[in-house]
Parts: structure tokens; C-alpha cells; sequence
């Protein structure tokens, strides 16, 4: 009997936990919202009376119908038009005969179209966008220079221009008006020297219209993990920056003519990388013989002061490593044939530095932190003086927090950039949401705070502060 | 099947079973109320040793099914969320199988907005190993490495995790047999799948999944996944299934979330002109076609 008493319990126990574990399998079951699951056993009956009270079964999915193309497949249109709203909130009142930076700053209608064509391994791209500021018509437009106007009030331009083919199995070819983008860093730009930026309103452009693309021929050869690019540049290009007159220009009177090479033969650059992509890491090597991005002013018989571009050479080197959600970067170019104005009888070279780390652990959540230091060979301390403004070593740090909410309808952004280990030769701050309204449209809006510092680009930029807002439609 | 088994053992057992009793019980009585007891013990509580051996074996299977290779798809993706706002995603899907592991490439078309980004990844089967995972930004010029080996990530804003895409490590995970059902005519077992270790929960963001594994094709037709965090809820269902170049597909998955019984968002996969057996090099999946897109 002892044994039958065991065994009663036993059985009394387990039938326990199974209607314990059944309530909540069952429980889980009812979340289908569908009547489909038919239960095979017991409980059918309290199942069905939690499918009734269940009232979230989702209908039927529509049929999408798509439209007839109105395009033949070798072509595709896309493009997008904005609306940028900017508002300057922290400067004083301005002296007289001096411009207004107060309040609207830009009303911005923004507009890019681009068509691909594809035909068998050949395809191509031509891409144009432009953008009229009526912030200048409706403010005091007289207070600012014509050349001021030319460079902010309207911009149209071939954005980029190319035609890509593979010759083989191995080589791919692509000419035209294009951006090469070097490096790992997502940030700081160490060893993507190649393409030019637009900096003229530094911390507010889109990304898009961050890098301005060049005339090059490039050349492709893939073997293994391996591959080598190289490339001639046929155009000299150069950074936009900002104009004299206005609210980003560092000083209080007009830089020198600036005599920007022409496209001729003699000013052809060279370039090459040769990439490596494995598992958990990526390496590149690159070289080039290109224009130094940043002018210095000389002295001319005929012409006087004036703004030329150095010819420089480039080495270097970037890498990345994955480790878990963790990803470590390193980037170092070694720059040569640097001049300067105020020790015009010698060439410098410098060699710059970056650690990057990102981790993406979180959530919907990516952060990045970036820190670089640019260390000039041979430092003469005439180089501080202007119109140089030179440091020894520069130290340059970024810090990026994106973090997506909704699924993928809200996005925030954070970006804090700053030269000197506190942020004491300059910096900014971007603060950003961002929301998709629909598919296509999406809305903008955020905040950047500047503080200036002793690099050149960011003296006197501390009451730029801005307001800003941005509507996009892209098809 | 294992259930059904040791059910039909048992019924083949009595007179074995009273030979062994009669020695110990004189009563009928007695061995009769034992033999209930011990029936209704198997039948309600079948030994988790066997359910969990019983398991696995069908998720052998399941992992063991050919899933084909050298695949292409249009994949449309819906989102919808809890007021039944609808975001579309499209995108153009190819990967091949490199012995264990997959390689696999997408190319986002729509919206306008991701429109030419691609995501190149390789999947290593081997579930300590990260995958490889390569971004390309369109708007940047530039292909980016990704770097986690945190799958419980949302795909593209979707109610499906990246660890929803791509096919699990079966032996990170333990099995039960918890029962057989019926899901619109077709008999499936449900599973129970707990990780085997912290670490797989954390990367998958999943504390217990229910899979319902169709009997007759050994495709996990459904699938409740009870997330980490919260109260949230996962269900998956496939609510179409196609036989395709001899491989059964899912051409059309649901995923919702709910919290607390209330559906937050819901997330429609659909698999169009699905092909087997391409003509596709693995050269293909690479950075070089990463960043030339997809033409159509």
C-alpha cells in the first residue's frame, strides 16, 4: 500500500505541473489571434474560450498591385526635394555696417535628381542637385558681399557623372565624376584625403552633400581577398569654405586670391589602395601624389599674396577588427611636401593618427568614439602665427550615438566633435531627431552648439548656434 | 512520435507486468490501481529524458532539411504598426550555401531612402563564431564592417530579429516535446527551445522559443519566441508555404510583438519569384558587388 500511496502523490504532483505548464503553453497559444490551431487532447474547450476574448486577429494582407513601370528597366530615376529651415539664436547685436546673423539663417529649398542606367556589365550615372536660399531676399541681403551670395544664395552642379564597365572577370573600370572614400573611421578624416568637403557651414550639412566628387579614371583588380585600385584624378578640386562676409569665416578681412591648377596635364593626380578583406578584420594600404585640400598663402612677383595648393605625398595605412559587438579602428597617413607661409623655405610633413572604437551592444544602439592627433615633423613655432595658425600637435576627438526608436521611425543622433584634448581649439555639438513620417517623407530637426578655439576654421564661431528643421520627399 | 511509441509499449506490457506484480500483490485490486496509476503517470508526464531525445531528433531533422542553395528572392517587407500605418520595404536577397556556413547579400530597392544599400554577410554555422557582416552606405560611398554578434537586433525595423533570419545553431539550444497539435489540417510537434547557456540567450535575446515543426515536411510552420527583456512576445507564422525547385518555402511569414497580450507591431515577409539552383558564383558575394548594386 505504501507503494500505491507514493505513486498517488506521485501522480497527483505531476498532473500538477502538466495543467501548470499547460495553462501556459495554452496561454502562448492564443497570441496567433487566429482560429487555425486545432488541440488535439484535452483543453480544447478552455482554448477556444481564450481564442473568443482574443479580439487582435490580424485580416488579410492586401494584394499589393504594383503600377506598370512608366520606365524601361535599363533606367532608374530617384531623387528627393527639401525644405531646410536654420535660425541662429545666440549672437548679439551686431555692430554697424556689419551683417545680421541673427534669426533665419537659411530657408533652403533643396532639389537632387539622379539616373542610373544599367545595359548588360555596363552601367552609369548622372546625378545633378542644387538648392536656392531665399533666407538672403527676405533678410538684408545688402549687408552681404556678391561673392557670399554666388557661394550660399543658389548652387546648381553635376554632382556626379560616371560610366562603370568590367573588363573581365577581374577588372573593373569606372571614369567620370565620382567620390572614392578611403579609411574606416566614420568621423575624422585621416586617410580619406581624396575627394574634397563642402565645410562652408561646418557641423550642418548633410552627409550626402558632405564630400564633392571629382573628375577620375579608376581602375579595379580583384584577386582572393585582395584588391588594388588605383586611380588618376583628373580634376583638381578643393574644399568649399567659408567666404569672408560670412557668419563661419574665420577674421575680419578677405582672404587672398586663391590661384586653384587647372585641369591640365602637368596637374593630373595618382592614387592607388590596395585592399584586404578577411574574416574579422579588413586592412588597406594606400599612396597618392594629389593637391593638399588645405591652401597656403605665398607670396608672387605678379600677383602678390596669394592662396596656392601644395603638391603632396601620401602614405598610409587602415585596418579594422571585429570582436563581438565590438569593432576597433586604426588609421595613419604620413603627409610630405606641406608649405606654409611663414616658413616658406621649407617643405613639413606630418604624420596623423586615429584610434577608433564602436560598440554596438545596445539596443538599436551604436556608439562610436574616435580620437586623432595630427603631429607636424620639424614644428617651427612661426607656423602658429597666422595666416597659418599651425599647432605641433593637434588633437581631435568624436563622439557619435545613434540609437533607433520605433521600430526605425525615430532615430536620434548625437555627434560631438572638438580639436584639443578638452575641446579647447574648438568644437561642436549636433543634436538630432529624426522621424519618418511616411516611407518617403521624413521631418528633422535638432540643435548644434559650437564653441570656438584656436584652429583657424573655428575662431569666433561660438554664437553661431543654431536652430534647425528639415522636411524631406525622396522617390 | 517518440509519445505515441512508449503509449503503444505500455499497452503490450500487463502480463509481463502481473507476472512481476504477483510475487509482491495478491490483490487484483492492488495491481490494477497500480497499472492506472503508472499509465496515467507516462501518458501525462512522459519522461523529459525521452521528450528531450525526441526533440532533438526532430529538430535534427528540421536542421538536416534541404533549404536549397544558390538561392535569389524578392522580398517585400510590411510594417505595420499598432495603428496599422504600413511601411514597405523591398529588397533583392542571394545567398549560397560554402559548407556549413551561408553567404548572403541583399540589396535594399525601396524605400527611396536605403534605396542601394547592401548588406554582405557571411554566416558562420558555427555559433561562437561572429559572422561577418559588411554595410553599404550609399549615401557615404562607403562599405562599412559591422561588428556584432548581438542577433537580437530588429532586421531593417522589423518585428523579425536578425537571429530571425538566419537558421539557428542547433546545438545551442536544448529541446522538449511538449505536445502534438494541428495547424489548419497539417499535424506538427511543439517544441520547447531553451538556450543552452547564457551567452546564446543574450545573443539571440530569446529566454524560451515554442517551435511548431510541420510533421510531414519538418518546417517550423510557427513559432512563439518569449524575449528577454519585459513581457514581450513573439509569434511567427507562416502563413503560406510553397514548394518551390523541390524545396518547401515560407513565402509569406508573419511576426507580431505583443506586450502583455496586445500587439505592438506586426511585420509581413513575403518571398517572391523565389529560385533554386542560380547560376551564382561566390564571387558574387563580395564588396566589389556590395558596392556596384543590384541591377534589375
Amino acid at each position: 500500500m505504501r507503494i500505491i500511496s507514493i505513486l498517488i502523490s506521485i501522480w497527483v504532483i505531476s498532473l500538477g505541473t502538466f495543467f501548470c505548464q499547460a495553462d501556459e503553453l495554452e496561454d502562448l497559444l492564443t497570441g496567433f489571434g487566429d482560429e487555425s490551431t486545432v488541440v488535439v487532447g484535452e483543453d480544447a474547450g478552455e482554448l477556444d474560450e481564450l481564442l473568443g476574448g482574443f479580439d487582435d486577429t490580424p485580416g488579410q494582407q492586401e494584394v499589393n498591385v504594383r503600377d506598370t513601370p512608366l520606365l524601361p528597366p535599363w533606367l532608374e530615376i530617384q531623387g528627393s526635394m527639401t525644405l531646410q529651415l536654420a535660425a541662429g539664436f545666440a549672437h548679439d547685436t551686431p555692430e554697424k555696417d556689419t551683417p545680421d546673423y541673427r534669426g533665419l539663417s537659411m530657408l533652403r529649398t533643396r532639389g537632387e535628381l539622379i539616373g542610373d542606367i544599367t545595359l548588360s556589365t555596363w552601367q552609369a550615372r548622372v546625378a545633378t542637385r542644387g538648392f536656392y536660399d531665399a533666407a538672403y531676399s527676405l533678410g538684408h541681403r545688402s549687408d552681404y558681399t556678391d561673392k557670399l551670395l554666388d557661394e550660399y544664395e543658389q548652387e546648381l552642379e553635376i554632382t556626379e557623372a560616371w560610366i562603370q564597365t568590367a573588363l573581365g572577370d577581374s577588372l573593373d573600370f569606372k571614369t567620370g565624376r565620382q567620390i572614392v572614400v578611403w579609411g574606416k573611421s566614420d568621423n575624422l578624416r585621416i586617410t580619406d584625403i581624396l575627394n574634397p568637403l563642402d565645410v562652408r557651414q561646418p557641423g550642418m550639412l548633410d552627409i550626402r552633400d558632405l564630400r564633392l566628387p571629382m573628375a577620375m579614371s579608376k581602375l579595379d583588380y580583384y584577386t582572393g581577398n585582395w584588391n588594388l585600385s588605383t586611380m588618376v584624378i583628373h580634376e583638381p578640386r578643393f574644399n568649399k569654405v567659408p567666404v569672408y562676409n560670412g557668419e563661419f569665416y574665420p577674421g575680419n578681412s578677405a582672404a587672398p586670391h586663391t590661384d586653384e591648377p587647372s585641369a591640365s596635364m602637368d596637374n593630373q593626380q595618382f592614387a592607388a589602395a590596395l585592399n584586404g578583406v578577411f574574416s574579422g578584420w579588413d586592412l588597406s594600404l594606400y599612396t597618392a601624389f594629389v593637391f593638399d585640400n588645405q591652401p597656403h598663402v605665398e607670396v608672387t612677383d605678379t600677383s602678390g599674396l596669394v592662396r596656392q595648393y601644395s603638391r603632396i605625398k601620401m602614405g598610409g595605412i587602415s585596418a579594422d577588427l571585429a570582436l563581438g559587438n565590438w569593432l576597433f579602428k586604426t588609421e595613419a597617413a604620413f603627409l610630405d611636401g606641406l608649405n606654409f607661409f611663414n616658413v616658406p623655405e621649407k617643405d613639413f610633413s606630418r604624420l596623423d593618427f586615429l584610434l577608433g572604437l564602436e560598440y554596438s551592444g545596445f539596443t538599436e544602439t551604436s556608439i562610436s568614439i574616435e580620437l586623432a592627433n595630427r603631429h607636424l615633423f620639424d614644428f617651427d613655432s612661426r607656423l602658429e602665427e597666422l595666416p597659418d595658425g599651425q599647432m605641433r600637435n593637434l588633437v581631435q576627438s568624436a563622439l557619435r550615438v545613434n540609437r533607433d526608436f520605433m521600430h526605425d521611425t525615430l532615430h536620434l543622433m548625437l555627434l560631438l566633435s572638438s580639436y584639443g584634448v578638452l575641446g579647447e581649439d574648438g568644437a561642436f555639438q549636433r543634436y538630432q531627431v529624426e522621424y519618418d513620417l511616411r516611407d518617403n517623407i521624413m521631418v528633422k530637426g535638432g540643435l548644434v552648439f559650437y564653441q570656438s578655439g584656436d584652429v583657424l576654421a573655428f575662431q569666433e564661431i561660438g554664437d553661431n548656434d543654431r536652430l534647425f528643421f528639415e522636411l524631406e520627399y525622396r522617390f | 512520435m517518440k509519445l505515441v511509441f512508449t503509449l503503444s509499449k505500455v499497452s503490450i506490457c500487463p502480463l509481463r507486468f502481473r507476472q512481476l506484480l504477483s510475487d509482491h500483490f495478491v490483490s487484483v485490486m492492488q495491481y490494477t490501481m497500480a497499472l492506472a496509476l503508472i499509465v496515467s503517470i507516462i501518458t501525462v508526464v512522459p519522461p523529459s529524458a525521452m521528450a528531450g531525445d525526441t526533440a532533438r531528433s526532430i529538430m535534427e531533422k528540421v536542421d538536416a532539411r534541404d533549404d536549397g542553395d544558390n538561392m535569389t528572392a524578392d522580398v517585400e517587407m510590411i510594417l505595420i504598426d499598432k495603428n496599422n500605418h504600413e511601411r514597405r520595404r523591398e529588397m533583392k536577397i542571394f545567398t549560397k550555401d560554402k559548407g556549413v556556413d551561408t553567404l548572403k547579400i541583399q540589396f535594399f530597392l525601396a524605400p527611396a531612402d536605403v534605396k542601394d544599400t547592401g548588406f554582405l554577410t557571411v554566416d558562420y554555422y558555427a555559433g561562437e563564431k561572429d559572422d561577418d557582416q559588411w554595410l553599404y552606405l550609399p549615401d557615404l560611398h562607403k562599405t562599412k564592417r559591422i561588428a556584432t554578434s548581438d542577433k537580437s537586433s530588429a532586421f531593417m525595423g522589423s518585428d523579425f530579429s536578425y537571429a530571425d533570419m538566419t537558421d539557428r545553431v542547433l546545438d545551442e539550444w536544448t529541446y522538449k516535446l511538449l505536445k502534438e497539435d494541428k495547424i489548419n489540417g497539417d499535424k506538427v510537434w511543439l517544441i520547447q527551445s531553451l538556450p543552452a547557456s547564457k551567452a546564446v540567450k543574450d545573443r539571440y535575446g530569446y529566454k524560451k522559443s515554442i517551435l511548431f515543426v510541420r510533421q510531414d515536411i519538418f518546417l517550423v510552420a510557427r513559432a512563439i519566441h518569449l524575449l528577454n527583456e519585459g513581457k514581450k512576445i513573439k509569434y511567427m507564422e507562416s502563413k503560406k508555404i510553397e514548394h518551390i525547385d523541390g524545396i518547401w518555402v515560407a513565402t509569406e511569414r508573419w511576426m507580431k510583438t505583443t506586450v502583455n497580450k496586445r500587439t505592438t507591431h506586426r511585420t509581413v515577409l513575403n518571398w517572391g519569384n523565389v529560385k533554386f539552383n542560380t547560376p551564382l558564383e561566390e564571387s558574387y558575394f563580395s564588396i566589389r558587388q556590395l558596392e556596384k548594386g543590384f541591377s534589375r
